[in-house]
């Protein structure tokens, strides 16, 4: 096929009704056609094998950090209890002045640093 | 049950089988369909590493949108559309790129190969091929590498283009109307 006829072929394929898979077969017999690279098949598996890894690692180091946190947060609740029952004995009660570790006879004592009396 | 030997596996099995995580199946399919995806990416970007890239990018996200493919359209036309959404998003982000950088267009990146042993006649016809697609809007592009390059019908194109029929029935006629104004100057 000479250049006006590729021309030719090239227009006619956007006609409506044109048989388009004719053209595809001149074209492809004028060595219009298009490929990928011979190993592209292995490249894509070794792109998805290589991804696959990478999210397992991803997944692996979410479970660590689960664990992790749930292992800090069980100490830290149980600390947390063990404090409210040792201010509890100590001090009588819960109230906020136990946890600040202030009494009432603390509140006078400052009223009588301030006023002098 | 599938063999040892996929190629004359069924389609849906192939998909199945890659659904179970057999890379030997997905292996099948990439052969069966990257002439195909070729065509499409290849004759919107032009022959170049960057075309491979978005290439293996295509059956790297079918691998992950296989769940989702219900076998209601053919695995082909899933492809197909894939590959026209990437493609298309590829020149928007060229389009940008190059945009910020310069006033005219990067014709570096409209790269093609011709085979050393193809003969004079032939490659002519290939560059003339190459040189009108990359010529043309990326909207008309698209609907010429369709039915040119894939010999999609014009229900088929625009079913692959997510398009109305008279769409691309629209765009038939001014794609035609382009490619002449760009074959004279050819």
């Amino acid at each position: 096929m000479n250049a006006s006829e590729i021309k030719k072929l090239m227009i006619n394929s956007l006609n409506k009704d044109a048989d388009t898979s004719e053209a595809v077969r001149k074209l492809e017999n004028e060595g219009v056609s298009y490929d990928f690279s011979q190993n592209f098949g292995n490249k894509v598996i070794n792109k998805l094998l290589t991804a696959g890894l990478t999210v397992n690692k991803e997944v692996e180091f979410v479970k660590y950090m689960n664990f992790a946190f749930y292992r800090i947060a069980l100490t830290g609740v149980a600390a947390i209890i063990i404090l409210l029952i040792s201010i509890f004995f100590m001090e009588g009660s819960l109230s906020l002045n136990s946890f600040l570790g202030l009494s009432d006879n603390y509140d006078e004592s400052i009223i009588c640093l301030l006023t002098g009396n | 049950m599938i063999g040892e030997s996929y190629d004359v596996t069924e389609e849906q099995d192939l998909v199945k089988a890659s659904l179970d995580g057999d890379k030997r199946a997905f292996g099948e399919i990439v052969n069966r369909y990257q002439k195909m995806v070729a065509r499409t990416v290849k004759g919107m970007l032009g022959d170049s590493v960057f075309a491979e890239d978005i290439g293996q990018e295509v059956f790297i996200n079918l691998f992950y949108a296989l769940a989702e493919f219900r076998g209601e359209s053919k695995l082909s036309t899933y492809i197909q559309k894939i590959a026209v959404n990437l493609t298309l998003n590829e020149i928007k982000r060229r389009k940008r790129f190059f945009s910020m950088f310069s006033h005219k267009e990067n014709n570096e990146m409209h790269e093609y190969d011709i085979a050393d042993n193809d003969t004079e006649e032939k490659r002519e016809a290939a560059e003339i091929v190459n040189k009108a697609l990359l010529a043309m809007d990326p909207k008309f592009r698209i609907i010429l590498t369709m039915r040119m390059l894939q010999g999609y019908s014009t229900k088929e194109t625009a079913e692959i283009l997510d398009l109305p029929l008279g769409t691309v029935l629209s765009r038939l006629s001014r794609a035609q109307e382009q490619l002449r104004s760009i074959l004279i100057k050819l």
